[in-house]
């Protein structure tokens, strides 16, 4: 049983900290009596996860065993995760794999013909054919690619149904496919607190119309935090529109969830406590030092892109979506929930080289604010860990760099949004409807690999939330250029923004360091 | 006097049947000279030479040359019982391209049909090409029932079999009427016929040009078929090469390309459910 988190304070005797840094990490030093917050160690993975799933679709929560609910002649719709999750992405056998391979089995088993795979990809982008064939292996891939298993598209006219409108007022629209089959198998996996529900179908297979419904500013600023399903104005709106499918479409919600062993063993230092390294550790951080302080960009990027996390899985449950998204939950939270007392006036992170909308591309400007503001401010539940008006110190090289293919959206956001404003509010009224309808977007988002024309407003919104709520933001080893096109102030190093940070809360503050990745979600008391 | 005396043997044979109606004997040619007995090159240790050669040199010269993107593998790779590879031909490039395509056990038990008056006139030519691609002297006029004899002693010894039933490179890369040979073997042999498609080795090497060009291929491996009953041969090789040119269109019938459960069954691990297994390990020599 590995140990749970832990908040450490910093003494003369704690080792310098590690930080990510883009394609990169380095080591600081804390001030003393700075906080350190560690995640949990991963759990120990369900030995035999094959036999776990047969089980759980045995054995569904509030719904009958899948087997019964396949017949020869019906239209089955499997649906499952993007790239986006797990992050990195994970070494073969992916778990959506193992859960795909085993539904399928037991579709053939009852001969059902009419079955299509779809990649629940909403607004992100189409996924390659290798990576397509990296999640659901070979054998799925042989079997259904290219005419029964393809990516989902958000912007095909024939392709989407409406199906109505939520008694808050929210459009649904569902792929036509899933709409009009017998039985929709959803394969989740969950990997943060805000993944998997109601959301998964409502987003995954909705199309603007849907999914701007609760991609508002004024949602997201709502969602205190929307890693926090209970307390996510976000995740509310996601529970209407999902009811509203599942009243409309039968569905079956398979969820797993993974532990949070997100480095392969080279670089196992990253997932360790400082204090834990052993002299291997020391060589591989010292080693990866100077190769990413040396290397060009692309040298960097393929190589931190290459790697693949060994995650295990440690939950999975079938059945019906509120029972069994329940319990994944309570998985997810075992793996992630760190207790952290009191909130604090300065809070540091390194932001990664990866998230969520950077699989093989590097990490914008405008990612960088969804990744630090967005996603990894909001991994706590109750309260932030930094007080109002406090504030947040990223790390990060903040370059102006974009992916022509993925990104195209987001250069020119970058270019003649930010450069008029930065309030999100302002931004949604003036120029979302502009980018979202955009002909040219649309083309490249159904055609080529790119990002939707909206997507990167929505990874601005993700923000809102914090952008509102500290004070200041900062950030270290930035171009000063860019980092100031974002609204936020530059430093050199952790001793001048911390000095500057000083300005804004005053003398002595009080400084917590989250340590991620592995991702943590402090439960701030 | 020795070829001489066959000579006279061979002008009395075909006078034998005087005051009768004389059938139509195809010209004498010098198809197969000296007839030449071709089971060294099915026997140990070239087998393992080709192997060697085939994988030190020819695999990855081909893979390097044509990347071949593989469809539909997946009907190959349980396949125990012998079977008729029928490809469409635009190329010599071909049977490169093919024998790289496919999986290793396949390869190693194919023997490939080449025409007998093109590469086996001149004897090294063909005893080059039999060490080097496992090749056998296939006529593509007269002799018709020999051949088609010793390519099902060939499948019955469990050789797999490729062969390219237009009889000879298409000039434009269009598909031509296929022969019914393919027919008359699957018939005689109760063997099933795996249509395949090359698409993009006539860039790689068209008709008059001796030395190969990179460019991409794709090869599509369709559902095995077998003749049903009362199926002509002649109909038979019709069905063979409507899939072969649906193939090459890039139709997913699951006429042509087998339903998703027949496909999922194909590729269980282990072998769960192999509907053409049926264990049958080639013998020394044939």
């Amino acid at each position: 049983m590995g140990r749970p988190g832990a908040v450490i304070e910093v003494d003369r005797n704690t080792p310098p900290t590690l930080f990510h840094f883009g394609e990169g990490v380095r080591l600081e030093r804390l001030p003393l009596g700075s906080r350190v917050v560690y995640p949990p160690d991963p759990l120990p993975p369900i030995a035999h996860p094959e036999r776990a799933i047969r089980r759980a679709l045995a054995h569904p929560l509030d719904d009958d065993p899948l087997r019964s609910l396949l017949r020869p002649g019906m239209r089955l719709t499997i649906a499952f995760d993007d790239l986006s999750l797990p992050l990195p992405p994970m070494v073969q056998p992916d778990v959506r794999q193992l859960v795909l391979e085993e539904v399928i089995e037991l579709a053939a088993e009852a001969g059902v013909e009419d079955v299509h795979l779809i990649v629940a990809n909403s607004l992100h982008r189409r996924m390659t054919a290798e990576e397509i064939r990296h999640v659901v292996g070979d054998r799925v891939f042989t079997t259904f690619y290219p005419d029964r298993l393809y990516n989902h598209d958000a912007e095909d006219p024939e392709g989407n149904v409406f199906l109505g409108t939520t008694a808050m007022g929210e459009e649904v629209t569902l792929n036509r496919r899933a709409a009009e089959s017998d039985l929709v198998v959803y394969v989740n996996l969950t990997l943060v607190p805000m993944d998997g529900g109601h959301k998964s179908l409502a987003t995954g297979l909705g199309s603007y119309r849907s999914v701007r419904a609760h991609h508002t500013v004024h949602t997201l600023r709502n969602s205190r935090s929307y890693m926090h399903p209970p307390d996510s104005a976000l995740h509310h709106a996601c529970v209407r529109q999902g009811q509203l499918i599942e009243d409309a479409v039968r569905c079956f919600h398979i969820e797993t969830a993974v532990n949070n062993h997100c480095f392969p063993a080279l670089v196992n230092f990253m997932q360790k406590r400082e204090t834990d390294w052993t002299g291997t550790d020391q060589a591989a951080y010292l080693a990866l030092k100077q190769l990413t302080d040396l290397a060009p960009p692309s040298v960097k990027r393929a190589m931190f892109h290459s790697m693949r996390a060994p995650y295990g899985l440690t939950a999975v449950h079938a059945g019906q979506v509120d029972a069994v998204h329940e319990r994944t939950l309570a998985a997810v939270e075992r793996q992630m929930v760190v207790e952290v007392e009191g909130q604090t006036d300065i809070v540091t992170f390194g932001v990664p080289y990866l998230g969520p909308y950077n699989v093989n591309a590097s990490m914008n400007p405008v990612l960088v604010v969804c990744m630090g503001l967005g996603y990894l401010f909001n991994l706590y539940r109750g309260r932030p860990v930094v007080r109002p008006g406090g504030v947040v110190i990223l790390f990060h090289p903040c370059r102006y760099e974009f992916d022509s293919v993925q990104h195209p959206s987001y250069i020119d956001f970058y270019d003649e949004v930010l450069a008029d404003t930065t309030d999100p509010a302002e931004i949604e009224a003036r120029y979302e409807r502009c980018f979202a309808e955009d002909p040219w977007y649309r083309q490249l988002y159904r055609r080529s690999y790119a990002y939707h024309g909206v997507h990167p407003f929505y990874a601005w919104y993700w923000a809102a939330h914090a952008m509102e709520y500290v004070g200041d933001v900062i950030v270290v080893g930035g171009e000063r250029e860019t980092v100031r096109r974002l609204g936020f102030k530059c430093a050199s190093t952790l001793a001048d923004a911390l000095e500057m940070a000083e300005q804004t809360v005053g003398r002595h503050p009080s400084i917590t360091h989250l340590r991620f990745p592995p991702l943590l979600l402090a439960d701030v008391r | 006097m020795r070829f001489e005396l066959l000579r006279d043997l061979e002008l009395l044979r075909r006078g034998w049947y005087w005051g009768q109606v004389r059938p139509e004997w195809p010209e004498p040619r010098e198809v197969t000279p000296g007839s030449p007995s071709l089971e060294w090159a099915r026997s140990e240790p070239v087998r393992a030479l080709r192997w060697l050669a085939q994988r030190g040199l020819s695999l990855p010269f081909t893979r390097l040359m044509t990347r071949p993107l593989v469809e539909g593998a997946v009907w190959l790779r349980d396949q125990d019982r012998s079977m008729i590879l029928a490809s469409n031909h635009v190329s010599h490039a071909d049977t490169h391209v093919l024998l790289a395509a496919l999986p290793d056990h396949v390869r190693e038990r194919t023997v490939v049909g080449a025409a007998a008056d093109y590469w086996y006139r001149r004897p090294w030519l063909g005893r080059l090409i039999s060490f080097w691609l496992n090749t056998f002297p296939f006529a593509r006029s007269g002799g018709a029932q020999g051949v088609l004899h010793s390519s099902s002693q060939l499948l019955r010894s469990g050789w797999h079999l490729l062969l390219y039933p237009e009889g000879t490179r298409s000039p434009d890369g269009r598909l031509q009427e296929f022969k019914p040979g393919v027919g008359h073997l699957a018939g005689e042999a109760r063997v099933p016929v795996v249509p395949i498609h090359v698409q993009g080795t006539h860039r790689v090497m068209p008709k008059g040009r001796r030395v190969p060009l990179p460019a991409p291929v794709r090869v599509r491996i369709g559902k095995p078929i077998q003749p049903e009953p009362g199926e002509t041969s002649r109909g038979f090789a019709r069905r063979v090469e409507r899939m072969v040119r649906e193939l090459g269109n890039g139709s997913r019938s699951p006429e042509v390309v087998g339903s998703w459960i027949e496909r999922w069954r194909a590729t269980a691990p282990g072998g769960r459910s192999r509907p053409w297994a049926e264990r049958t390990e080639p013998r020394d020599g044939e």
